[in-house]
């Protein structure tokens, strides 16, 4: 389990990371999402002790990273493909982090194996790919058996089969009881691969909840209604919160109200309709608007009142 | 902040108790893994022993070669002198690479985050190199001394190691040479940047000893003996070698063999300490 609390950091005058709280339980997969530049690699190497926070805490499985006597055990932690020496080859790489704790190249055998490194095990990394990169760096975490692990962008730069592969990696790892916190600045790639999101833009937590809700929550929907009296239906259906476009006669986009609530009122008003079609934005419009919001909101410093009020707006219809 | 709370009830990875741990043994485990692992270490030391049986072994023949009427010395320890001056060299720029190599490659990132105590990686890495270039050095100086006594024997150029001014003078040879070694380590620990800390090491070496040779400055020259390689060479002399140094240059102090040593030493403790303090202060 990993836990902060109000953990800041600043590098100059630009704050990084702005006093963000959140818990990644263990036993399911949790995405960090958000831009780049949003503050999720800080939060990792923060998280392992590599920088260190202006405020606020941080703990892994109940204590800062620096006071366990087994870290790598505790944490495996990918977070730059590249934090290995060029000129060793991936095995000796793998061995000398392995020593630090005892470890033995039985266990670095076995992720080379894992990581299919095998073939190039001994290869110098310098000549690395980015994807056989990604694969050392996931090797590395991997190396102590952890009880959490942290994985920064681990499908960049991976092929469709790697990208499958560490999907259903992080799954299984999860599956055993394990912490797993992945980053990512893909919506999709979360969707599929997390159970729980914590999204982050500009330093800042924008929402914090189980992936269907912050999809939800985010996806705005349009209601496409074709109808013979579309000038009187918008009428009828005019809200403060609800918007209406209409590109074509007879043909409005509703936004800001359900399909039910658009039927209903059709009803009420005897309205004939020809067509009635909730269109479901994407996951990426879902992504842009969070990440809009951050934003929008960064100078009021409230990123949470807006996942409320959507809430409660949904709520109340 | 939006925080969630902790679940009830949450399966924990149940886990055999396992015998691995971060210990100091372990961290000098793997950085002599480290060490042995990437080319320059190999090239490094290579070039520092050629260089020294080599040089050891040329001066020796100019020496025999010398015309007897010249005043030319006929001490044969003082056929290993220039390997003051050119048995570090190499080894300053393994020492550098030795932790500039893991900055300039991100690969300290790593090595911070299998032990976040972080100055024991230090404390490890310092040792491995000391102890390498130490065995390495005296290896090379005793193969040196060796095949000195087995081609210029007969010359009367072999080195009495049965003589315990010889022996240590012999010894301080390596012991100078690997601290010159982490005098350059401790530099790159600081500047964590190759080529500034290789540049710094090798002009703290070979030019100011020149410059406050050179510039007719009083007390320049008064400062000059506690110039770290300097200071440090005097290891390397019998004290007979060093007592006519001093008797040579009477208006400077003339430090004893083990005061020079614990000059340079000094050196050495000063910056690692400055690297120690700034490795755990600094983001990584």
């Amino acid at each position: 389990m990993i836990e902060a609390q109000g953990l800041t950091k600043k590098y100059g005058a630009k704050t990084a990371v702005d006093g963000i709280s959140f818990t990644v339980q263990p036993g399911k997969v949790t995405g960090f999402l958000g831009p780049n530049g949003a503050g999720k690699s800080t939060t990792m190497r923060m998280i392992v002790g590599l920088d260190r926070p202006t405020a606020g805490t941080v703990t892994v499985n109940g204590r800062p990273y620096a006071q366990h006597r087994s870290p790598l055990t505790e944490v495996g932690a990918l977070l730059e493909a590249k934090a290995v020496h060029t000129g060793r080859s991936a095995k000796n790489h793998l061995r000398a982090l392995a020593a630090t704790h005892g470890i033995g190249d039985k266990r670095v055998n076995e992720v080379i194996d894992m990581t299919g490194l095998h073939d190039v095990s001994k290869r110098r990394v310098g000549g690395f790919s980015l994807g056989m990169g990604q694969r050392l760096g996931i090797a590395v975490a991997l190396l102590g058996d952890p009880r959490t692990l942290i994985l920064d962008e681990p499908v960049n730069g991976l092929d469709p089969e790697g990208v499958l592969w560490v999907r259903n990696l992080v799954k299984y790892l999860a599956s055993e009881g394990r912490t797993v916190f992945l980053s990512s600045h893909l919506m999709s790639e979360m969707a599929l691969t997390a159970d729980h999101l914590v999204v982050i833009g500009r330093g800042k937590i924008i929402t914090d909840g189980p992936v269907d809700q912050v999809v939800s929550q985010a996806t705005r929907t349009t209601v496409k209604v074709r109808s013979p009296q579309a000038a009187q239906l918008a009428e009828l259906l005019a809200a403060p919160d609800v918007t209406i476009a209409s590109e074509e006669p007879g043909l409005l986009e509703v936004h800001g109200a359900t399909a039910e609530a658009v039927g209903e009122v059709a009803a009420a008003g005897r309205i004939v309709l020809h067509e009635l079609t909730p269109v479901r934005g994407s996951l990426e419009d879902a992504y842009m608007s969070l990440t809009q919001d951050a934003v929008e909101y960064h100078s009021a410093a409230v990123p949470d009142t807006h996942a409320a009020a959507t809430t409660s707006e949904e709520n109340a219809r | 902040m939006s925080t969630t709370t902790v679940a009830p009830t949450r399966a924990e990875v149940s886990r055999p108790t396992t015998a691995h741990k971060l210990s100091f043994g372990h961290l000098l485990k793997s950085e002599w893994i480290k060490f042995w692992s990437v080319r320059s270490t190999t090239w490094t030391l290579a070039i520092t022993a050629i260089a020294l049986v080599g040089f050891t072994l040329l001066l020796t023949l100019a020496m025999v070669n010398a015309p007897d009427d010249a005043g030319a010395p006929t001490n044969p320890l003082d056929a290993f002198g220039l390997n003051v001056y050119l048995g570090p060299l190499a080894v300053a720029v393994l020492g550098a690479l030795s932790i500039t190599g893991e900055y300039t490659t991100g690969m300290i990132r790593s090595s911070l985050t299998a032990e976040p105590r972080r100055t024991p990686v230090l404390w490890a890495k310092a040792l491995v190199l000391f102890v390498v270039v130490f065995v390495v050095a005296a290896a090379s100086i005793a193969v040196a001394a060796l095949l000195q006594a087995a081609i210029f024997g007969g010359d009367g150029m072999t080195v009495d190691i049965n003589d315990a001014q010889t022996l240590r003078a012999l010894t301080g040879y390596a012991l100078y040479i690997a601290m010159i070694g982490l005098l350059s380590f401790a530099l790159g620990a600081l500047m964590r940047h190759s080529a500034a800390a290789i540049a710094t090491v090798l002009g703290a070496l070979l030019i100011l000893p020149i410059m406050f040779s050179a510039i007719p400055w009083e007390p320049l020259h008064k400062i000059m003996p506690f110039l770290p390689n300097v200071a440090g060479a005097q290891i390397t002399q019998t004290n007979d070698q060093i007592a006519a140094m001093a008797a040579a240059q009477p208006d400077v102090i003339t430090l004893s063999a083990w005061e020079g040593f614990g000059v340079l030493a000094g050196y050495v403790v000063i910056l690692l300490a400055a690297a120690a303090v700034l490795l755990k202060r600094r983001d990584a």
